[in-house]
Order: structure tokens, then sequence, then C-alpha cells
């Protein structure tokens, strides 16, 4: 449902060809190269280890998955490696038949053995997208064909399959290199240096090389088997303080910036450069911390109620910017099971003071902790911090703000010592089920804010009900409902900012994905 | 001489001990958890693979014994493995150091040149618009934030102008030179690749300039002052009343005895430069240690923050004893006592 209304095709349009051409980049006259600035956020260029927006831009343009999404497409998975796949009656099976055309860079065929030891390796090397894998058996009965078992129902898993950081490798030659993917891959697996050090894949790109402080710089896979082939000879993405990344763009040094917010771009209006804005993955939600043992207002219903009702969710959206939205529940709008806007919760001042009234608030100060060295699209969590503190005094809730580096506060988020918490979740997987951490017991939910299993049986059987629910309508139907009961709770979804992109008009086929943010394959 | 520096690079030892301790205690007593800054939000609620990083990296055991081996390893002179990019810090240090050493050595050399200069003319200028305009330029130079002149000059040069690269040392995309020293402005030259040396040389402008902005007016300002209290001895008189060229004066009886504070004065700025890099190798994505510091401060990477540290008191180290040997050349007396 408001899927298409929210993903937002960013095809440019018109322009020559040769505004993208970075003739000063290379001495050869037929080479193309696209320079795109991002902030970096990237740890590694070997899948079994990297889960970052930027290691994802990188490992979608090295590797292919057995399955992938086209563009900003959310809604339905494709073929990549495996040119079909059925799913048996219980819905736990998946079985996958390759397709033959595909080849690793070395000309190589890609095979099912190739993807029992890549998925593996991502489960057994232990590394941040290894928990994609838990519940998941792979194997391949023959070289054509590969089973994905799941040891429960788990409407994710296509979703998970198409994740970049469970791209498939050329197992004989990540073998060579020293990878494993036996059980005490964690200890034995030694080939991360190689993997940084030059790709094994089969994506529309190869490694150059790879700075992860500075540049990754890719070139084309002139043999590369899928439909799309890749427009450039040479892809160099750069880490650009956000300040920059306009200017370079602007006077044609890059072609592609991913981190300004909206308000660097306000005064772009169209000709050699144009921007878009969209939604971004990102939902910035705050909580209050359910056990009395950390705070005994934070824990108290109607106090709850007079934060939710006290805070200006338009004066957020102000700070925001262009292109942000309110959000209506924790589920981002790119995905099915969003709620739609009119569900969003808006501001009311009189409720909230009755409702503070009614919780024998004394006003003794409540702490708000948040990542203050965190800008996410634009947006400061020390803005959005200062501003919350702002609405909330003036329905007289006292707030003490505690903004410290994201590791410091992660560590008491973790430890489930947040008074109130103010944080940003991103979709680890593109599929609602993923937003189950902030039910009682989830990850969130039960671990940081202390919002104990059993403490809510209407939510919680709505929580069970949306994991076995099968059929995709009544799937989103059950997680609007637990959204709209999630509206009741200690979890408070705030806004989904704007992500911003500047490009030189000439850039064609840019689109926004929730999963590996562009396709650089894409991009012509 | 050779006593003297051997007892000052001995105390350069028991220095970068001493340092080494003082970065582990407060890299550890900064609150938060290396596992949680390398891990991100998901994969640190997974116990195993929290389990698998504390062990890769030695944080499952006690703090002592993680100094120790610390210290074991330094001595045969590894510095560990950065949980930021998993190699070694000795090789990343190395892979980023040229480039740092690269533009502070850019920066100091526009700093003498110009602050010199400048320093020379105001003393002979002295009280006159000339040493006015100079002594506000010199104020502005140490007084404006680094991160607005970095901002200000790439509008100017770069957007408004289009005469600078704002971003990175090469154009994208341009290979880099043959790698002699790690410099590319010095490889470009040993290569003799006037392509890279052109844009090397472009990239390089702005961020030295900005770099150097507080150098200049700190080198400006000291050359004046250290130059007018010589210009005030009698030797400076009876020098003129033998009827010297104003000239000799200037530059053989005045500027050396000067330079003692100077050299100090520079010394220390360039130790200042290499590790005040931070804000403007991330401005202009330059690809130096600055970067690999603040980032690997970001995820609390202990390995490569005590690396970066202890490479910082060496070169000071180093930078302070060439700074003792140079008095010593310009100012015999004080090698006599």
């Amino acid at each position: 449902m408001g899927l298409l209304a929210t993903t937002m095709a960013l095809a440019a349009c018109g322009g020559s060809d040769s505004s993208s051409d970075t003739s000063s980049s290379s001495s050869n006259s037929a080479s193309k190269t696209l320079v795109v600035d991002a902030v970096f956020s990237l740890k590694s260029a070997d899948p079994a280890h990297n889960y970052e927006p930027t290691g994802q831009i990188v490992a979608r343009a090295l590797y292919s998955t057995l399955v992938t999404f086209a563009g900003d497409d959310l809604t339905k998975v494709v073929p990549d490696l495996a040119s079909s796949w059925t799913t048996s009656d219980d819905g736990k099976t998946y079985t996958f038949t390759m397709n033959p055309a595909a080849k690793f860079t070395d000309g190589t065929p890609v095979t099912s053995a190739d993807v029992v030891f890549s998925l593996n390796r991502v489960a057994n090397v232990k590394g941040n997208p290894s928990f994609l894998m838990d519940g998941l058996t792979v194997t391949a009965p023959d070289a054509t064909t590969v089973v994905v078992e799941s040891a429960t129902v788990d409407s994710a898993v296509l979703g998970k399959l198409a994740n970049p950081s469970l791209g498939i490798l050329n197992s004989a030659k990540a073998k060579a290199a020293g990878a494993t993917d036996a059980a005490d891959a964690a200890t034995t697996d030694t080939a991360e240096q190689a993997l940084n050090a030059g790709s094994m894949g089969s994506g529309p790109y190869t490694l150059k090389s790879l700075d992860l402080t500075t540049e990754v710089d890719f070139d084309i896979n002139p043999d590369y088997w899928g439909t799309t082939k890749p427009t450039y000879t040479k892809v160099v993405l750069r880490n650009v303080d956000a300040a920059q990344q306009k200017n370079n763009v602007v006077t044609g040094q890059s072609q592609l910036a991913l981190d300004l917010s909206p308000d660097q771009v306000k005064d772009i209006s169209g000709g050699e450069v144009v921007s878009n804005s969209v939604a971004s993955q990102y939902t910035f939600y705050l909580f209050t911390n359910a056990n009395p043992e950390i705070n005994q207002w934070t824990s108290n219903r109607d106090f709850e109620d007079a934060i939710r009702y006290g805070i200006d969710y338009a004066s957020l959206l102000e700070l925001a910017g262009e292109g942000s939205r309110q959000a209506a529940g924790m589920i981002p709008v790119q995905l099915a099971g969003a709620l739609p806007d009119s569900d969003a919760i808006k501001r009311d001042v009189d409720k909230a003071k009755a409702s503070l009234a009614a919780s024998g608030y004394d006003g003794s100060p409540v702490q708000v902790s948040y990542p203050s060295d965190l800008t996410q699209n634009g947006v400061s969590f020390t803005d959005m911090a200062t501003r919350i503190q702002a609405n909330l005094k003036e329905v007289g809730i006292n707030v003490e703000l505690q903004g410290a580096p994201i590791t410091t506060v992660l560590d008491l988020a973790r430890g489930g010592k947040q008074q109130i918490g103010l944080w940003l979740w991103g979709p680890d997987f593109p599929d609602a089920s993923n937003y189950l951490a902030f039910g009682p017991g989830g990850v969130v939910g039960g671990k940081r804010v202390n919002w104990q299993p059993g403490s809510d049986p209407a939510i919680e059987a709505l929580m069970a009900k949306a994991l076995e629910t099968t059929d995709e309508a009544e799937r989103i139907s059950v997680y609007q409902d637990y959204q709209r009961e999630l509206n009741k709770g200690p979890v408070m979804s705030l806004i989904q900012p704007a992500q911003v992109f500047l490009s030189a008009s000439s850039l064609k086929g840019l689109t926004y994905n929730l999963v590996w943010t562009v396709n650089l394959g894409e991009l012509s | 001489m050779v006593s003297f520096i051997g007892r000052r690079l001995v105390a350069g030892i028991f220095l970068v001990i001493g340092i080494s301790f003082v970065a582990f205690i407060l890299t550890n007593l900064v609150p938060g958890d290396p596992a949680a800054a390398a891990l991100g939000q998901r994969a640190i609620e997974d116990p195993g693979t929290v389990a698998a990083f504390r062990a890769k990296y030695g944080l499952d055991q006690p703090l002592w014994r993680q100094y120790a081996i610390y210290l074991g390893n330094l001595v045969r002179g590894d510095l560990g493995i950065s949980q930021q990019t998993r190699r070694p810090v000795g090789a990343d240090v190395a892979k980023f150091l040229p480039a740092t050493a690269e533009l502070a050595l850019a920066a100091i050399v526009i700093s003498l040149v110009v602050g010199l200069s400048l320093g020379i003319v105001a003393a002979v200028f002295r009280d006159r618009f000339l040493d006015q305009l100079i002594r506000v330029l010199s104020l502005g130079g140490v007084s404006v934030p680094t991160f607005w002149l970095a901002l200000a000059a790439s509008v100017v040069f770069s957007v408004k102008l289009g005469w600078l690269p704002s971003t990175g040392q090469l154009d994208p995309g341009m290979d880099r030179p043959t790698d002699i020293t790690g410099m590319v402005l010095i490889d470009s030259l040993l290569t003799g690749n006037g392509e890279t040396l052109t844009s090397a040389l472009k990239h390089i402008i702005m961020p030295a300039v900005v770099l150097a902005a507080y150098t200049i007016g700190m080198i400006t300002r000291f050359t004046r002052a250290s130059m007018l209290e010589v210009l005030g001895n009698d030797y400076i008189r009876a020098a003129r009343a033998k009827g010297l060229p104003e000239r000799t004066v200037l530059f053989r009886h005045v500027l050396r005895p000067a330079l003692v504070p100077i050299i100090t004065v520079t010394g220390l700025a360039l130790g200042s430069l290499l590790s005040g890099t931070v804000l403007v190798e991330n401005i202009f994505s330059w690809p130096g240690m600055g970067q690999y510091a603040y980032k690997s401060s970001l995820a609390l990477d202990l390995p490569a923050v005590m690396g970066v540290s202890i490479v910082i008191a060496v070169i000071y180290v180093v930078i302070n004893l060439v700074v003792d040997i140079l008095y010593s050349v310009i100012d015999p007396r004080i090698r006599q006592s």
C-alpha cells in the first residue's frame, strides 16, 4: 500500500553525457568515470564482515546475491544468481535454481557450492551480518540447486538473501585466500584482507582499491553476465565531509552526493545539478524506560502519554527539512505494513497536561540521553533532543539532556539504563518483522526499554500472529494493528528524515533503495 | 654532542612508554564498549559475535594483561591490529603518515617563507602602516578557526573561482605515482610524472595554506618580536655606526640571533601541524593520519589510538632533538653550556 507513493524514482532528466565524464581523471579518453561522494561508514569489503551503509553500496557493486530488488521496489524480490525459486507449502523451505549464465569475474560459473560456502561462511565467521543467517540452513543437492531451510516460518527470508552481505564469493579463490565456512570460521578465516584487496564476485564492478577512510575505486566488470550492463569504466566512491559534497557536485568534481541535508540543497533549482529528497530508511524514535527502578516517572503510563502528546512533531519536521515526514509508526513508509499518515500521533497539549497531572509527576528532572556525535540525514540528535526538551517544558516536564558519544550511550541502552532514550533505527532487512524488535521482549523493547514479555498480552498476541501469518494482505493488516498498539506504549516513533541526493543532471538510473542506498551498477 | 643525543634518545624511550601508558589508561577510562562501536546495534546483541570479537582483540583479558601484552609487542615493533581496518596498525600508519607528513611539510614551508618575511618587514617598519597591517593579519591567522577558514576557502577558490579542487590528494580515478616515499608530490617529481604532479600540486595548495594560517600568524609575531629585541641591542647600533649596509645588519647581525626562539616555535609548530591535521584532513578528504586517528577515536579502536599517539610522541621527541641540535649550531654558547 503506500509503498509506491513513498518510493521515488530519481531518474534525472536530460543532459549531455559528457558532463559525467571526468576528463581530468583519466589519461584514457575512452574511459568514463563516475565520482560519488559519501560520508563513509565502511569497515570492510568482505561481505561477511560488512554491514554498514557505505559497505552495502560497495558490496552491491561487487557481489551478486541469490535474489535481489530492482531499483527502489522492495515489494518484489527478483532473480539474480537464482533464475527461479519455489517455496514449500509449510513456508519453511526455499528451493532455488541457479542461472547458468551467471559467471564470476574470472569467467568461472557460479555454482550452488559457491552459494553454500558463502552463506555458511557469513554465518560462521561471526561478523556483523551473521545474524541474517540465524535459523537458516543452506544445502546444495546438485550443482544448480540451492535449498534454504528456515527453522520457523520467516517471511523475511527472501529479503535477507537479497542483502549484499550475503553476496556470493568465488569459493575456490576465497578458499585459496584463507576463507573457510567451517564452524570455527570466526577464528580460522583469514580471507578478509584479500577480499579488501580485490573482489571475488560476479557483480557489475570489480574492486580496484579500497581505503576504508578515504576512497574506494572500482573497475568495470566487462564480462558482467547480468541484464543491466554497467556504464562506467571506473567508479570512485570518496569519503567527503558533508559540508564539501555540495561544492563538489556543483563544481563538477563529483556527480553524486549522498549526505546532504535538505537545507543544503534548498537553493538548487535545476540546470546542471538536480536534487531529490525522499523519506530515508531511518525512523527516529524515543522511548521511556518501563523499569520503575530506573525511573519512577518514565515507567508510569500516564507520564508516557504526557510525553507522547507533548511532543510537537511539526517542529521536529521543521528541523529535519523538506522531504522528511512524521513517522506514523516505527515501520518506514517504504515497507509493507507501514501505517498511513492518518494514524500519526498529533500534539495535544491539553491532553498531555491532563495525563501529566494523572501521573502525579512532581517536577523532578528526567534524563533524555542520546548520541550527541551523531547526525543522520542532516538531523543532529543534539538539536532534536533540545527541541524535545523545549516541547516538554511547555507541558510541565522537566527534561535534563544527557548527550554523549554513541559508544557511551549505546552501552547505557544495552544495559537498559536510559531513562528516556532518543535513537534511530534502520531496517536490518526489508521486512516488517524486523520491527518486532520494539515490542515487549524484543531486542529494543525488552533489553533497552525493559518492556518485559508478559507485560502487554494484546500487543504480544499481535506479534505472535504477525510471525505466523503468511497471507500478504493479512500480514500487512496485523503489522498495522501491532503498530497501533505500539503507539500506545513506551516506544514513540518521531520522524523519518529526508534522504537527499544531489546529482549531475546527466546522471540517470538513480533510485533510493533502503538496503543499499544506491546501486552503482544501475547508474548511467 | 654524541652523549647529548644519546641521553635525549634514552629519555625519549621512557617518554614513549609513559605516553603509551597514559593513552592506554585514558582510552580504557572512556565509557563505552569497543565491541559496540565496532559491531553496531544489531550484532552487539549476539553473544557469540561479541565473544568472538573480544577474543580476537584480546578484550576478554584483564586490563593489566592487555597492557603487558601490548608493551611486549611494542618492543618487537608490533603496534597491534586495528579493530576498524583489521590491519596491523603499523601498516596503517605507514600508509597514512606520508600523506600527513607531506601536508604538514608543505604547510611549514609556507609558514616559514611567509611568516619570516612578514615578521622581518613588520620589525623593520615598526609602528608604521605596514607593521600595523601585518600585525592585524597575523592576529587573524592565529584567531580564525581552521574549520571556518577551510570552508570559506573552498567556497571562494573552488566554487566561486573554480581555481582549485577541494577534495582528495589527486583527481578522482587518477593512478598514484610509483610508491617511493609515499608522498604523492615527491613521488610524482621523482618519477617525472607531470600529470600527477600538476594534480597533486593543485590539490595540496588549499589544505596546506589553511593548515599553515595559524603557524604563519605565530611565526610572524615571534619573528617580529625577536627581531625588535635584537634590533635594540648596542652591537646593532655599533654595526650601523660602522656604516655597514642595512641588509648586512639585518640578515647577518639581527636575523641569526633572532632565529633561536623562532626555531623553537617552528619545531613545536611542525609537531602540532602533524598532530593537528584532523580537521583539515576531514574537510578536504585528505587521506592522512588525521582522518585515521579521528575515525579510530570515534570507534574506540584502542590499538589504533595507541599507535597514533606513540607515533606522534616519537615525532615530537625527534623534532625536539633536532631543535636542540639546531640551537647549538646557531648559537655555540648553548652547546658549551
